[in-house]
């Protein structure tokens, strides 16, 4: 029997409780001037939902025909790369879950991993280098921000592996270009499907193999064939009674010869379908509870409402904000320790482009970031399904290394590159840029961004990196 | 495409779609004339949305920096600005409903995309309205007076640290994204453009005390700039009527025009091209918007299925065909508001300067649930009588009268013809069906 729930939901006149941050009480800060900042939305719609609760049930044979019936791959689309599809996994072994997390805005990585031991850094940044006595020591002249305490101990358990000097040849100083380069995995010119897309392309994957937390999904899960699929926080109902989802199942099926868009809007509504068959009962049982553990509360307060999976945890962030990332972490690891469908998960956190008062706005959201991301590695360490998981840190591009007179950074050129997890080898890797070496006041790339890929395509999802990637990429050791 | 099409398209995208006795009015106006109509409101009053009142807001100076000195205070200053940003919601949302003259509003929208700026950084509602003001009174004329009004003003002034560009490193966050995002797009500039950008807008700042623009002599810098070949550049004013006036310029906002109303080209596509050279005459854009709606290219297939509704306009353009009055929007902010959010687009809140992207982007799993529980929910409190009082046997056929769809898809009408017992449910399938989602 499918745990299927309607939501009869009759608009009421309340009116929208939420508050809505507006930091006045930073009112020198950098504001989540440039990056996806989900924090709004996410406060609203967790917020919103009221609901009246009845039950329908559907028999799994009435699913099984929506399910087999043909055609619901949308038509080919027009992308540049087109890898052949069909490469066969190399292992049978348990599937490693892989999580990006994707820092929108260009986080400065010169203050995030720091050659705080060198004159040069400490001249170019002036009142932005932080104090030596309080950087987080990692060794070989480089340490931690301050507000990384987590990362630090990931760091000295060996799980935190530092990949330094990471970019491409003909760094681009736009946001877009640059994420763009990063999510399509292909330099130059530009093409719209992204690296994990192609992957779940050429394993003939279900869209819900690579999931985005969230109402959009990102160019990296975006495939020339198959999109993946964006995940809806909360408890996963949906409305109208079994005849208007029987209903609603028979219109998103695709009619042939159909213009592409209206081929694309019914396969998103036919994905739905699939992930409430496939996902909806996890993620309504799990709306309730946070293996993060980041807030002391009681966790039925997380579920005080519809979608409210989402005000979960206010891990060392501002004093009422809800943690955005450990939100849609928490998520993600409700879905892996419940042996859900996805391997591949991507969530976010904007705001890093710190062209002002970098110090304020930079130490928030690192802190963001180090409770987030270390909650999420300690749930997932010892556990069956998390163990070997991996979460890959990453952001468009570094930042100027000489600060500008408005105590923050312009755009900049290459970064580090993070990756944790509970059977991650820790340690630096690649080669750090060398800060004598400036090009345009820029960190010049040492290691091709590619070789981070091909890494996680060889030793987390165990396929050949080569269709995926223009060349051949050696994979670091660390996984 | 039979006139009654065009008039149907024409008003989805000019507008936010038409009533059925909207549709058989133009259609007894003609195409032409109906153009001339939605264009000539552009310079006229539009009193069913004036008629919305304009909340009240805080004005500069917001506050007094030593009377928020405890948690209590700033809580209560955080609370006045959100229920403030919430009513402001609502009178914009009020007025695209409300409209009689809806190409103001969506021009108006338009600009909210092209200018993206963001309420989470600027914080205060009326700096927000005021901007908004600007993109309904001004929007319809010359560009490059356009983007020196938005540019001086206090939103785009504290979106993009325009205020605190000083010696003797400024920041180049205004300089850089004037030229990639407003006004010229990436390749057609260098990066000493950028920088000598950045010194002509040094000093450009914000009086917090007056709200007002102003420009500090003592951080601004009068070293002469060569910018895009022009020398002796000084002024942040000169930097912006240069490049409103390059052929970059022309052809990035043709492209921007066309793509939100038309179907999604490349700057460097022929029609673009084509149509820069026109607009490069006034870069007017009432013109440019008449070339657009004029143009062969535009009442064609590609056009028509060319784009999905942004969030915004399928909310709005539900609202409309449901016949809720804007009066009522703030009892059912609920719903709407759940709506926008959960579909990734809340209005004065764009993600990043890059706006908001088309057609995909509006495409996830996520989104498709976000728009059956609008949908959903809408049906139920909105006007469907023009379903319901239908036989059976044509509601089909009039469910595609309610929303403005001339033709459903064979698996749609499937699904619709055995809703058509329950109006409620017809009209639920027929807002989320993948033709009423595009647009």
């Amino acid at each position: 029997m499918t745990d299927f729930e309607s939501s009869e939901t009759w608009p009421t006149d309340e009116v929208l409780g939420e508050p809505i941050e507006e930091d006045v009480d930073h009112p020198n800060e950098a504001r989540v001037g440039w990056g996806v900042d989900r924090r709004k939305f996410l406060a609203l719609a967790g917020g919103l939902g009221t609901a009246g609760v009845l039950s329908a049930t559907l028999g799994p044979r009435l699913w099984e025909g929506f399910f087999s019936s043909p055609s619901k791959a949308p038509a080919p689309l027009k992308l540049a790369l087109s890898p052949k599809p069909a490469v066969s996994q190399a292992s049978s072994s348990a599937k490693k879950p892989l999580i990006l997390v994707t820092l929108y805005g260009g986080n400065d990585g010169l203050n995030t991993v720091i050659p705080y031991q060198t004159s040069i850094y400490e001249s170019n940044r002036g009142t932005l280098a932080i104090d030596p006595s309080k950087v987080l020591p990692l060794g070989d002249g480089y340490g931690l921000h301050p507000s990384m305490p987590g990362f630090k101990k990931l760091w000295d358990a060996k799980q935190l592996a530092v990949i330094q000097g990471v970019g491409f040849a003909n760094p681009n100083y736009s946001h877009f270009e640059s994420m763009d380069i990063w999510q399509s995995g292909v330099p130059g010119e530009p093409v719209s499907s992204g690296w994990l897309g192609r992957w779940l392309d050429a394993t003939n994957s279900s869209p819900l193999k690579a999931v985005s937390i969230g109402p959009t999904m990102p160019t990296l899960l975006t495939g020339v064939r198959v999109q993946g699929a964006a995940i809806p926080p909360g408890k996963l109902v949906l409305p109208g009674d079994s005849t208007e989802q029987l209903l609603f199942a028979t219109l998103s099926q695709i009619n042939s010869g159909e213009p592409q868009l209206l081929s694309e809007a019914a396969a998103a509504s036919s994905n739905l379908i699939q992930l409430s068959h496939q996902m909806g009962p996890t993620l309504s049982r799990t709306a309730t509870s946070d293996p993060l553990h980041l807030k002391d509360a009681n966790p039925n307060s997380l579920a005080a409402n519809g979608g409210a999976a989402l005000a979960i945890a206010n891990g060392g962030g501002g004093q009422s904000t809800p943690n955005v990332l450990a939100t849609q972490l928490s998520i993600v690891a409700n879905l892996i320790l419940a042996g859900a469908v996805p391997q591949v998960y991507s969530v976010e956190l904007g705001g890093f482009d710190t062209h002002v008062n970098q110090l304020t706005t930079q130490e928030r959201l690192l802190g963001e970031l180090d409770a987030a991301v270390t909650a999420f590695v300690e749930a997932m360490a010892n556990t069956p399904q998390g163990n070997d998981a991996v979460v890959m840190i990453y952001t468009e591009f570094g930042r100027r290394v000489s600060a500008n007179s408005s105590a923050g950074t312009d755009h900049g050129w290459a970064n580090n590159v993070l990756i944790t997890g509970p059977t991650v080898k820790g340690g630096f890797y690649g080669e750090p840029s060398d800060l004598a070496r400036l090009q345009e006041g820029n960190l010049v790339f040492t290691t091709d961004f590619r070789t981070v890929y091909a890494t996680l395509f060889d030793k987390v999802l165990g396929v050949d990196p080569k269709p995926f990637l223009q060349g051949s990429f050696n994979s670091f050791s660390m996984v | 495409m039979d006139t009654r099409s065009a008039l149907a398209l024409l008003y989805r995208r000019a507008g936010f779609g038409a009533s059925s006795s909207e549709l058989s009015q133009a259609s007894a106006l003609g195409f032409s004339a109906t153009l001339a109509e939605l264009l000539g409101g552009l310079q006229q009053a539009d009193p069913a949305a004036d008629a919305i009142e304009v909340p009240t807001m805080l004005q500069p100076p917001f506050y007094e920096p030593k009377s928020l000195n405890t948690p209590a205070a700033i809580a209560q200053l955080n609370q006045t600005l959100s229920q403030e940003r919430i009513a402001l919601t609502d009178w914009w949302l009020g007025r695209m409903v409300a409209s009689n003259n809806p190409l103001k509003e969506k021009l108006t929208f338009f600009l909210h995309c092209h200018f993206p700026t963001a309420i989470s950084k600027v914080r205060f509602p009326a700096y927000m309205y005021r901007q908004n003001q600007i993109f309904r009174t001004l929007g319809s004329g010359d560009f490059a007076n356009l983007t020196t009004a938005v540019s001086t003003d206090p939103a785009m002034l504290i979106w993009l640290d325009a205020g605190t560009d000083r010696m003797p490193d400024p920041n180049e966050n205004f300089a850089r994204e004037l030229m990639e995002r407003f006004t010229m797009g990436i390749g057609t500039y260098t990066e000493f453009d950028v920088r000598a950008a950045a010194f002509a807008f040094t000093g450009w700042h914000l009086n917090n005390a007056t709200g007002q623009f102003a420009i500090a002599p003592k951080l601004h810098s009068n070293t002469p700039q060569t910018f895009l070949g022009h020398q002796g550049i000084t002024t942040g004013q000169e930097v912006i009527n240069i490049v409103t006036r390059t052929s970059a310029c022309a052809q990035f906002v043709v492209c921007s025009v066309w793509s939100r109303f038309a179907y999604p080209v490349k700057p460097s596509d022929p029609l673009v091209v084509e149509l820069a050279s026109t607009y490069s005459n006034d870069r007017n854009l009432t013109n440019l918007l008449r070339t657009v709606f004029e143009h062969p290219n535009f009442l064609s297939a590609t056009t028509a299925t060319g784009l999905i509704k942004q969030p915004v306009e399928y909310v709005v353009g539900a609202l409309r065909a449901l016949k809720i009055p804007a009066a009522r929007i703030p009892a059912i902010r609920p719903p709407i508001m759940n709506a926008l959010a959960s579909l990734g687009q809340v209005l004065f809140d764009p993600p990043s300067v890059g706006g908001w992207p088309q057609n995909e982007y509006w495409l996830s799993t996520s989104a498709a649930l976000a728009r059956w529980r609008f949908a959903h929910q809408l049906a139920l409190i909105g006007d469907v009588s023009l379903v319901a009082d239908s036989p059976p046997a044509s509601r089909v056929e009039a469910a595609g009268e309610l929303l403005s769809v001339t033709s459903w898809s064979p698996s749609t009408a499937a699904a619709l013809k055995k809703a058509s017992v329950n109006p409620h449910t017809l009209v639920t399938l027929a807002l989320v069906s993948p033709e009423y989602v595009s647009n």
